[in-house]
């Protein structure tokens, strides 16, 4: 009796869940869920999830799944495998340096065309300058969603020791190593200037000299020229003549808050960490980094870009509205808001209505965003040993930091060494 | 026999005459008891571990579509390469202070605690507690505690007189000692136990018919005793130690990341940066192979040259 | 070491004092983390080490652990995966060890060759091709992608045969020629005394895997399968600096379960390891 019955109920139960799984994919239809993904979750979930918010009051319609890595190293390697395994996000927020990587595995969709079909860009306020930090690969791989740049931070208690007030602080080379030298001879002196290790910060000064890392069709390493060697030179007597400490940037991060680093130069990104590590320590303020060339100094920038990935229509749709929303001015002025990057908005950079109180509120957060005309895109070396040539620089870098060569040893042998790295057809 | 051996009921003790029949039925047992284990090795190790290495010859970038074979290429150039030669120094280095050191340390905390009665169960899981903990947090721990200028270490030696004590993780001189005393670090605790168990194993008649002989101090009766006694657990200890040391990665990955100027960099650090950073996994996995080539010959030496001396019966 | 005799207080002194000296500077890190996770951002980098805060920051560092990360679903993540894998690994080694010790078939050398081999093998190597792999089955994000790929323990099979090495051929002799068969033997003999050796092999297992933070972050994507480690990663930053004291909070929440498990465990564990018989 029993096995005569069991056939059936079976027949009954899966045709009523077959009957369940077809009524409810007609609602369904209208509801469209996208993977989007991105890096350093402690830092951007906030702003990730104000601007989802907001975003789904206007696109009730979408739904969004996250997916996080810790940094940006991570995000790469985690849409490279599932471009191997054959799954995808179909938005992922990747470091700016690594938009050339993905971009040149054809991973990644061109955003010009879903750009010109909303009118003028610059019109959304996606300036050329902007626009230019999420051009790779000879596309526009990414719309730049938070962006950071090199910034100097001051312990104000330490100047004024020497006596200086803030406001008296100029923003070129020669006088703040000369504040370094009279802050060196307090007793019990803090160690006057740290910069921050490695290749991404070091290129603030080749930047700033007007200078670039390689030529403008990608064929010759320019660390010997004019610009490489000044720049150089001038990382050396940083070095020297402003006492840094041998430390890596987390450690000179810590003697910063504890007030034993008088001034750092450091990433803009730092500055929420700063702030709180300095707490009830000292007095804080931040400045733009020092000019050396007026008109031909550019900073590279760091941050992230949103990609978009998705091919099949209706996810790409919904993701490309929600990278558009993001980097909108609303968006982006929300980013801002809960983690202090720079936005990447002309408007909401304009228009007071959307940031001026926070900038109000936030003083220190306005340094890095008055630099933004002078920004650059976070540059990539091309061919297969791109991210390996970052390396080499930083390793290079690090003989000047522990003095075991001249400016002139480094820029040779980092020229030697890097031109072997490029590619060799080109 | 040790005393914790039960036996069901059922099985006595009478005489035992060895019966010739056994062996083909004992021949199939063994190898359906090994197949489970066998299958799972080959699926997760072997088949995964052989399409790795296959890579080697290849000049595979993870997420480029095409690749192709190129031989012996991935090793010259690693032979040239000035990183590579680095990190194989560095991790010889790295696993010469760490192997002798931890091994040394962790005996003598074990004759230690083993010497007395009082407090053993705290200090073993004093000791133990490093092992157990999260590579992550603890380098948090550490670049705090090296740290050259408000670190308590450098505070402690400038008190008592060093002018400019060493930066301990950032200066290419001191980083590969710092990392080795945090290597000995984590690894005392585990061979603190490997050798507490080892010593627990002697039998204590062993020690009342030594003093009975006539050895009177502890010296005595550890070279006639201990030691001897020891030797298939220091030789278990060394192996097992060599290898871990070897397979170094996390402190370096987390603290240091192969700097300053690859003063750090050792083996697999270097091959999980080519592959996975530099996203090249070709060569990445060349590295791998004379990684494993070079494992196989240290320990085939080593068991060939202390594995007569230790085993006898 | 010799029996040791009840000695006096003052005799055991030197032996207490060089043990608690040595230990207290082998816990130092650990001390100082439990003191970084009480204090706030501000105070934990001062110049002098100070381990008692002055402003009690405990409650906010913690709750932002739990308010950022589910810390109860990952423990049990945790839990689940860690248990998984030592039941496996158990299932697999306890056989295929005693038969390497203590049978003869034909290819065993070879079978123990290959597990030697398998020690030296580090993690990263097999792990892309099983991630393709399990990427093609839509294995990944789940307990199984986990579990699987360390379900062969070489280490487990490796400590097994030591110990089976160690019984006495006369017990397996006396059940044979009472016409008990080879599995038998195993299910009714083997197995009730292999656990003083599965109890030492379990603790090395689970810390291992608790901690393991590679294979999660490659198999793992968003917060349903996430392992405790992947909740102290959580923290990290290296573009905007980690969370430091929220990191430390979270690497005590994350590591306390495993000490409180070895505390428990660790008289049974030391006595596993004595009977393993490290005699070869």
């Amino acid at each position: 009796m029993k096995s005569m019955l069991q056939p059936f109920t079976r027949r009954a139960v899966s045709s009523l869940a077959l009957g369940a799984l077809v009524a409810p994919a007609v609602k369904a239809q209208s509801i469209t869920e996208i993977t989007v993904h991105y890096s350093q979750p402690h830092v951007f979930r906030e702003s990730k999830e104000a601007v989802a918010a907001a975003f789904m009051r206007r696109e009730p319609g979408i739904r969004i799944n996250w997916v996080t890595t810790p940094n940006y190293d991570e995000g790469t390697q985690l849409i490279l495998r599932q471009a191997v395994a054959g799954t995808q996000a179909d938005l992922t927020y990747q470091g700016l340096n690594r938009l050339r990587v993905l971009a040149e595995r054809g991973i990644c969709q061109d955003l010009t065309p879903f750009l010109h079909r909303e009118g003028s860009a610059a019109e959304q306020g996606y300036s050329p300058t902007i626009l230019g930090l999420g051009q790779a690969g000879g596309m526009q791989a990414g719309l730049a969603y938070a962006v950071s740049t090199m910034i100097t931070y001051l312990n104000l208690d330490v100047l004024r020791r020497i006596g200086v007030e803030p406001e008296a602080v100029s923003t070129n080379w020669d006088s703040i190593i000369e504040l370094a030298e009279r802050i060196a001879r307090l007793p019990n002196a803090p160690d006057p200037i740290y910069y921050d290790i490695g290749e991404w910060a070091w290129s603030a000064l080749l930047y700033g000299h007007g200078g670039q890392y390689m030529s403008g069709d990608e064929r010759r390493f320019l660390m010997e020229s004019p610009q490489g060697l000044a720049a150089m030179r001038l990382y050396q007597r940083i070095l020297r003549d402003g006492r840094m400490p041998n430390l890596t940037t987390p450690a000179a991060q810590q003697a910063f808050g504890a007030g034993r680093i008088a001034i750092r130069f450091g990433s803009t990104a730092f500055l929420r960490n700063v702030i709180q590590a300095v707490g009830q320590n000292f007095q804080l303020a931040t400045t733009i980094m020092p000019v050396i060339d007026a008109e031909r100094g550019r900073l590279q920038v760091g941050g992230s870009a949103g990609m978009l990935l998705a091919r099949d229509p209706v996810k790409q749709e919904a993701a490309w509205k929600f990278l558009r929303f993001s980097t909108s001015a609303e968006g982006t002025a929300l980013m801002v808001q809960n983690t202090g990057y720079v936005p990447c908005n002309q408007l909401a950079v304009d228009d007071p209505r959307w940031l001026a109180e926070f900038y109000l509120r936030n003083p220190l957060f306005a340094a890095a965003m008055r630099q933004l005309p002078i920004t650059v895109a976070w540059y990539a070396f091309p061919g297969a040993n791109g991210v390996r040539i970052t390396q080499t620089i930083s390793d290079n870098l690090q003989r000047l930091v522990e003095s075991r060569a001249t400016p002139e040893q480094v820029v040779q042998d980092m020229q030697r060494e890097v031109t072997r790295l490029l590619p060799r057809n080109t | 026999m040790p005393r914790n051996w039960h036996l069901s009921s059922a099985v006595g003790l009478g005489a035992v005459k060895v019966t010739r029949g056994a062996p083909i039925g004992e021949a199939l047992a063994g190898l359906m008891l090994t197949v489970p284990a066998g299958l799972a090795y080959l699926v997760m190790l072997l088949l995964p571990t052989v399409a790795t290495i296959l890579l080697a010859f290849t000049d595979y970038e993870l997420g480029l579509p095409d690749w192709n074979w190129i031989g012996l290429g991935n090793f010259t150039e690693m032979f040239e390469d000035r990183g590579f030669g680095v990190a194989l120094r560095n991790t010889i280095i790295y696993v010469g202070f760490v192997t002798p050191i931890s091994i040394l340390l962790g005996l003598g905390i074990a004759l230690l605690i083993e010497s007395g009665i009082r407090g053993r169960a705290t200090f073993r899981a004093i000791f133990f507690l490093p092992v157990v903990s999260l590579t992550v947090a603890m380098a948090a721990a550490w670049q705090y505690l090296l740290h050259p200028t408000i670190g308590p270490l450098n505070g402690l030696l400038r008190t008592i007189g060093v002018s400019s004590p060493p930066y301990w993780l950032s200066s290419s001189d001191w980083v590969l000692l710092s990392l080795s005393a945090i290597g000995i670090w984590e690894n005392i605790g585990y061979n603190m136990v490997l050798f507490l168990a080892g010593l627990t194993a002697i039998p204590r008649e062993l020690y009342h018919a030594a003093e009975v002989d006539g050895s009177k101090t502890w010296l005595d009766r550890f070279r006639l005793v201990t030691w001897p006694l020891l030797g298939p657990t220091t030789l278990f200890v060394l192996t097992i130690t060599m290898i871990r040391s070897i397979r170094v990665f996390d402190t370096v990955a987390v603290l240091t990341q192969g700097g300053p100027n690859k003063a750090s960099e050792v083996l697999l650090h270097t091959m999980y940066k080519e592959g996975f950073t530099f996203l090249r996994l070709g060569y990445s996995a060349a590295i791998t192979l004379v990684f494993l080539v070079m494992v196989l010959g240290l320990v085939w030496l080593q068991t060939k040259a202390l594995d007569k001396r230790v085993h006898y019966g | 070491m010799d029996k040791p005799r009840e000695r006096s207080f003052l005799a055991d002194t030197p032996r207490l004092v060089s043990l608690g000296l040595v230990g207290l500077l082998l816990l130092m890190p650990y001390i100082w983390m439990v003191s970084a996770s009480l204090k706030p951002l501000d105070e934990l980098f001062r110049a002098s080490l100070s381990l008692w805060p002055e402003r009690f920051h405990a409650v906010e560092n913690y709750s932002r652990v739990f308010s950022q990360v589910p810390v109860l679903h990952y423990l049990w993540n945790g839990i689940v995966v860690c248990a998984g894998i030592l039941f496996f690994q158990l299932l697999f080694a306890v056989p295929a060890g005693y038969a390497l010790a203590k049978l003869r078939f034909p290819g065993r050398d070879i079978a123990f060759g290959l597990v030697m081999l398998g020690l030296l093998v580090p993690p990263h190597v097999p792990a892309l091709p099983l991630y393709v792999t399990f990427s093609k089955l839509g294995l990944l994000n789940t307990y199984a992608a986990l579990i699987l790929p360390f379900t062969i323990s070489v280490f487990a099979i490796f400590l097994f045969r030591q110990f089976f090495r160690a019984l006495p051929d006369e017990l397996i002799h006396a059940a044979r020629l009472d016409g008990i068969g080879e599995f038998e033997i195993v299910w009714r003999i083997i197995l009730p005394n292999s656990w003083p050796a599965a109890t030492a092999f379990a603790i090395f297992s689970v810390v291992a895997h608790w901690n393991d933070l590679f294979w999660p972050l490659i198999v793992i994507e968003g917060q349903a399968r996430a392992t405790p480690a992947l909740g102290v990663l959580y923290f990290r930053s290296d573009e905007a600096g980690d969370d430091f004291a929220a990191l430390m909070a979270a690497a005590v929440i994350m590591t306390l379960p495993l000490v409180l498990a070895f505390l428990f465990a660790q008289r049974r564990f030391v006595e596993g390891i004595a009977t393993t018989g490290l005699k070869g």
